[in-house]
């Protein structure tokens, strides 16, 4: 998707998806050796996440219902670049602290969630829009998650 | 012959219809004292209606489905009436807090069972015949004082330009009229997190004994003047008299018996019963904050040898590097800090540990150590251009106050934060600005809406007397820098700060984007600890939370045996949970050296 293209099929979409996610988990599973133990279990946790993410989209992908759609074409956002900027590794630091880590998680299932948000808009009502609602509303209640965390991490104490 | 015949007037009677009188009772009046009635929704369990009573017909009776919560202010207790004892006087009633404890109109019980007699009232009265209330709370007959002594404070504009302290303090005869609306109950000594003994302290103030009131406050608190002056109060929120009227001043009492008793008697009432024979037990503390403090003091009494090593100039941590002096006076830290330091504790500042002496130091020279080194670090935004050199942590500029240091007070500031630090501060430079510059100009951007501030009201009251500007439900969005000067702050409408289950998840309105001219930005949306002293070695022994903090047990004992950690390092959030912590983890270590 990262291509100027305006249509891409529900089964790109999804390998674009898997894709999206499988980065995350590699990405946290490889920063885990790289932070203090202080942090570890937070990215210890991202990377879990991301994990049951990566096998219920490669679940959905598999499903028979999806299969008999997966060549149907589908427009893609215009907030596009958002999530395809999201694939690429972040520019954290050499040793990023648990906020740098947090807002990157962040920002990650934001653009997610708006990403699968537009697409359920462009896609007439059957399977395939319920697919996009749901995997919007996943991605929005992991955001929530997040940000209640958030706000523990970095407005606690002092306040 | 009159009285001969006498007894023969009563065959006249033989013929007639006898008189029934009905067994019914007759009505009561309406004031009457009669069985009680108790209104268990109203009723928090206090038990004053027990203490009163003077025929102790009343005890307070543990019923095991009722909510508790002792920092809200109520008991799973309700009272239980002896009518073999109660002589219906009324006391109960007159002295109830809330108002929950009546007497009814109803007066008849006739039972060959005593345990009949033995009650327990609610609503329904003693035979759920639904008697009206007889004796009940009145204007009259309330024996509580609902409303408050008041306490003297600066104005604004007697405080708004220097920082001298702003509450005054009681006098004697004020203090002791405080005491006396205290009933007795011990609400406050449940809800306070080192349970202080308030109700004695209170008692000894209005029987005039301040040595008393001063020794019962060192039961718990080896930080008198400062929690006489800084404390949260949670005690207040869950005094009973707070139920209908003004909670008593518990913090301001505290604070009048050790204003009115000289240091050098109080540092000899809190020595009474020390250990004077040494344990030759050595104890490492690292931060000389709330917890570090009362730890040391715990273990000092004890007969251990403490040694806390603080990085800063002075000791007391954030009390004196984040509370500004007119909220707690330098002096008075001083004072109790002097305290501690009578009963043996040594205290090294300008020690930086990870710099100046190891943590592996710590572990092989001392039997024990603490880590309580707080939360020195300020969080920042990380808004584009929040690193610009005029954007500055809160906690820091709170520190370079304190040591007073000369600081370039711009003509126009905002602060970015809505919590007690936030408002430390922008008050602060208030001060400051309008000494250097003879105006205030400071705006404080809060993300949270008026009613859900993190900062307490009298903050929040006191700021705008002074001067400061408050904007609510306002999210940082950017510093504006034209030409690498720092020029404004925009902000953003936050149109909603938590979702339908509570959870924060802030909504913008990306319309509604508001820029402060500004050349001044102050960040203080919160707190991190400094971690990096402990070194890799023991960063990789420890075991941690999900929130990167030592993972401890309720005793503060991290996973490594001869290591507690405990204050804002660990929990937080405010001084007196820092002084339970303290002695929490103070027993601990003593029971470990005990072994």
């Amino acid at each position: 998707m990262k291509n100027a293209k305006e249509l891409s099929s529900l089964g790109d979409i999804l390998d674009y998806a898997i894709a999206f996610e499988q980065q995350a988990f590699n990405f946290y599973t490889a920063l885990q050796t790289k932070v203090s133990k202080r942090l570890r279990a937070l990215v210890q946790e991202l990377a879990e996440e991301e994990q049951h993410h990566l096998t219920l989209f490669q679940e959905l992908k598999n499903n028979p219902d999806i299969q008999h759609h997966i060549a149907t074409m589908i427009r893609n956002p215009p907030s596009d670049h958002r999530f395809s900027d999201y694939i690429h590794v972040p520019e954290l630091d050499d040793f990023p602290d648990d906020q740098s880590i947090l807002q990157y998680a962040l920002g990650r299932e934001q653009v997610a969630m708006e990403q699968y948000t537009h697409l359920a808009t462009q896609t007439p009502e059957g399977a395939i829009r319920d697919l996009f609602q749901f995997l919007a509303i996943e991605e929005l209640a992991h955001k929530k998650e997040l940000e209640k965390r958030y706000y523990e991490l970095v407005h606690s104490g002092g306040v | 012959m009159k009285s001969l015949f006498s007894p023969l007037k009563a065959l006249s009677f033989l013929g007639r219809q006898p008189v029934t009188l009905p067994i019914e009772p007759r009505p009561a009046a309406p004031n009457y004292r009669g069985f009680h009635l108790n209104d268990w929704e109203t009723c928090i369990g206090c038990g004053t209606c027990a203490t009163i009573c003077d025929n102790a017909a009343i005890r307070m009776v543990n019923i095991t489905d009722l909510p508790s919560d002792p920092i809200k202010g109520f008991k799973a207790q309700r009272p239980a009436i002896d009518y073999g004892r109660c002589c219906w006087c009324a006391l109960c009633v007159d002295i109830c807090p809330t108002g929950a404890l009546s007497l009814s109109r109803e007066y008849v019980h006739v039972s060959l069972d005593l345990n009949t007699y033995f009650i327990l009232p609610d609503n329904n009265g003693m035979h759920n015949l639904g008697f009206e209330k007889g004796w009940a709370k009145s204007s009259d007959s309330d024996l509580l004082d609902l409303k408050r002594k008041d306490m003297p404070e600066l104005k604004a504009k007697e405080r708004h330009s220097s920082f001298v302290e702003i509450v005054q303090g009681f006098d004697e005869k004020t203090a002791v009229l405080e005491a006396s609306r205290c009933v007795q109950c011990g609400m406050c000594h449940d809800a306070c997190p080192t349970n202080m003994h308030a109700p004695e302290y209170i008692r000894a103030i209005w029987e005039g004994n301040i040595e008393e009131a001063v020794r019962q406050i060192y039961r718990t608190n080896p930080l008198a003047n400062i929690c006489g002056r800084v404390c949260t109060h949670r005690c207040e929120t869950a005094c009973a008299i707070g139920q209908r009227g003004d909670p008593i001043s518990i913090r301001w009492l505290k604070r009048y018996a050790m204003d009115t008793l000289s240091p050098e008697r109080i540092k000899e009432i809190a020595s009474e019963g020390k250990n004077t024979e040494k344990t030759h037990k050595k104890i490492a503390i690292v931060g000389a904050g709330a917890a570090g403090l009362t730890c040391a003091f715990d273990l000092a009494y004890q007969g251990h040898a403490v040694t806390i090593f603080e990085a800063f100039e002075k000791p007391g941590g954030m009390m004196r590097y984040g509370i500004p002096e007119y909220r707690l006076p330098y002096d008075k830290l001083d004072e109790d800090i002097e305290v501690i330091t009578s009963l043996g504790v040594d205290i090294r500042c300008n020690v930086r540990i990870g710099k100046d002496i190891t943590v592996t130091d710590l572990e092989q020279d001392y039997d024990a150590t603490l880590i309580s080194i707080g939360l020195h670090q300020g969080r920042s935004t990380r808004i584009p251009n929040s690193d610009h050199a005029q954007v500055y942590s809160s906690v820091a500029l709170l520190r370079r106050i304190t040591l007073q240091e000369n600081i370039d007070i711009s003509s126009k500031i905002a602060v970015i934060g809505g919590g007690n630090v936030a408002f430390d501060i922008a008050r602060s430079l208030a001060r400051l600005q309008r000494q250097q510059w003879g105006a205030v100009n400071i705006i404080v951007c809060a993300l949270e809406a008026r009613e859900h501030m993190l900062a307490d009201d009298i903050e929040v009251i006191e700021a705008l007397e002074e001067g400061i500007t408050l904007l609510t439900s306002q999210g940082p969005k950017e510093c504006k820098v034209v030409n690498g000067k720092l020029v404004g702050l925009t902000t953003i409408a936050c149109v909603s700060i938590f979702d339908e289950q509570g959870r924060f998840h802030p909504k913008y309105d990306e319309n509604t984007l508001i820029t402060h001219e500004v050349n001044m930005v102050i960040e203080a949306i919160g707190q991190a600890p400094q971690l990096e002293c402990l070194g890799d070695a023991l960063t990789e022994r420890l075991e941690w939370d999900k929130r990167g903090r030592p993972v401890i047990n309720t005793d503060g004992g991290t996973s490594e045996s001869w290591l507690w950690a405990a204050g804002d390092v660990v929990e937080g959030p405010d001084v007196i949970h820092g002084i339970a912590a303290g002695h929490r983890v103070a027993n601990s270590i003593h029971q470990y050296l005990s072994r």
